[in-house]
């Protein structure tokens, strides 16, 4: 019925006005420690003048990764959430199929102690753990760069190297194919066996697909996740485990058939 | 003078497109990446459902809104997370436990699989406080703990009840750590034991930093005003709301 529905209209209407009023009354109140909200206004990828990022479009980047400056990002390549790729004194490249895991940094030294001057150079299929520290060093295909190690300027990591987690690699290191360097200063700690080395593409491989399936899920319209949501809540039922971390042990039920949202 | 406004408006914003043309014309010879989006003013959502698995935080648990939840990941009551987070449960499932903290900018990622044979969950739980720039890779956490700051617990460690892990500790894959112990270093070494009095301050420390947390959770609205200023945004850009 028009009218009736012209009424629910005009009244959640009048509701919002009087709640937005009252928002307006309640800032008054806080005075001076009053909070407006604003906009994201981060940019995830960001040009530093005339130096602009050029991602690939099938690589994944997280909408909270900072892409800065001059980074080239190949195919296939993901990068995670709260990474940051700074190539405003120089030059990052990024190969295929790389994966650059959360919150590392990689950035690139217009100048340093030596002299030299080193863009970042990352391979293909590089794994480059979780908060890597990668500042002005070269790191060739398929190598695995454990995750909370720091390479600093100069590093040279050959093919199918690894640097363990937590490893600090000092300036101008050169890291040898197929070894396994560790610690603080890094040094030599074993060779790699034939099956690690094959691991190494493998892990790339995987978590390309994995960036995938997260890609997919970012690029997903408002009114797709919203929906998602409204359906989730449909067919939720309550969680056995979260219950059970209370103190209510229930006896499981037979697992009902949940419809695919996605 | 309402058509005067009108096309006032109008001018301006076609001023502005013309202004946009240009601008792209000149990112155009850099050749930036073109379907990629530069700038979403949405940000980053905090809870990314994948495929079937969605986050859940419980409903007094802090989550700060920088944090990145995605996948198989369960934040208990009274449970912290602090800014600059992610929990990544796209392999397998993280819980953070009654009372626990993951402080600042930490990792907690999970493996497909354990060097253990174990199931390669990350498993935080109660009372246990994860210290900042932690990173934790399918690691069990027993009760009742405190991990450094800066510290790395690789696939398949335990670390047992009441047992401190120092600052900067690296935990190697496999490792256990047993109860009622320090330990530190890189690779993480066993330091001393623990007296009991400071096994009693551990969960008293969960607690203070769930007591803090309450403070920053009562900073946040339940939902936010930014449609205040997209409503501005749009009437500076000429655009009807």
């Amino acid at each position: 019925m028009g009218t009736l529905g012209r009424a629910f209209y005009s009244v959640g209407f009048w509701i919002r006005e009087t709640g937005q009023a009252l928002d307006r009354l309640g800032s008054r109140l806080q005075g001076n420690y009053y909070f407006q909200e604003q906009l994201s206004r981060h940019r995830t990828l960001m040009n530093v003048f005339d130096k602009a990022p050029v991602v690939d479009k099938e690589a994944f980047v997280a909408p909270n990764a900072s892409v800065i400056g001059d980074v080239q990002v190949g195919r296939g390549s993901s990068i995670w959430y709260g990474c940051v790729l700074r190539g405003d004194a120089n030059s990052v490249n990024i190969g295929c199929g790389t994966n650059i895991q959360d919150n590392s940094l990689v950035h690139v030294a217009k100048s340093n102690l030596s002299g030299k001057v080193l863009p970042t150079i990352i391979g293909d299929n590089v794994t480059v753990g979780h908060s890597a520290v990668l500042h002005g060093c070269t790191v060739e295909d398929e190598a695995f760069i454990g995750m909370g190690a720091t390479l600093l300027d100069g590093v040279y990591v050959e093919k199918h190297a690894m640097v363990a987690a937590g490893a600090l690699v000092r300036q101008n290191t050169k890291i040898p194919y197929g070894e396994v360097w560790g610690g603080n200063p890094a040094r030599f700690l074993r060779k790699l066996t034939e099956n690690e080395m094959a691991f190494f593409a493998q892990s790339a491989l995987n978590y390309t697909k994995l960036a995938q399936a997260h890609a997919a899920e970012h690029a997903k319209p408002l009114d797709a996740t919203e929906f998602e949501k409204v359906v989730r809540k449909k067919f939720a039922r309550r969680d056995e485990e979260y219950d059970s971390v209370l103190g209510d042990v229930r006896e499981t039920q037979a697992e009902l058939p949940l419809p695919k949202a996605s | 003078m309402a058509a005067l406004g009108r096309f006032s408006r109008r001018a301006l914003a076609t001023a502005l497109a013309s202004k946009h043309h240009l601008s792209t014309e000149v990112a155009k010879a850099i050749t930036p990446s073109r379907d990629r989006v530069n700038w979403d003013y949405r940000g980053q959502r905090k809870i990314i459902p994948l495929g079937q698995w969605n986050p859940k935080v419980a409903v007094d648990a802090y989550v700060a809104p920088n944090v990145v939840l995605a996948g198989q990941v369960t934040v208990y009551d009274g449970a912290s997370v602090w800014p600059g987070c992610v929990l990544r449960g796209d392999l397998n499932k993280i819980t953070v436990g009654f009372c626990s903290n993951v402080q600042e900018r930490c990792v907690v990622h999970a493996a497909w699989s354990s060097p253990t044979g174990l199931p390669a969950e990350s498993l935080i739980e109660r009372y246990v406080t994860i210290g900042a720039y932690s990173l934790l890779r399918s690691c069990t956490i027993e009760p009742e703990c405190i991990i450094g700051q800066h510290s790395i617990l690789m696939e398949g460690s335990l670390v047992e009840t009441h047992s401190i892990l120092e600052a900067g500790s690296v935990v190697p894959p496999g490792r256990r750590i047993p109860s009622g112990e320090l330990w530190a270093g890189n690779p993480a070494r066993f330091v001393r034991t623990l007296t009991h009095e400071e096994t009693l301050e551990i969960p008293k420390l969960a607690v203070a930093i769930n007591d803090l947390s309450k403070e920053h959770f009562s900073e946040f609205l339940p939902y936010s005003t930014v449609y205040l200023e997209v409503e501005k945004f749009k009437q500076s850009l000429g655009i009807s709301i």
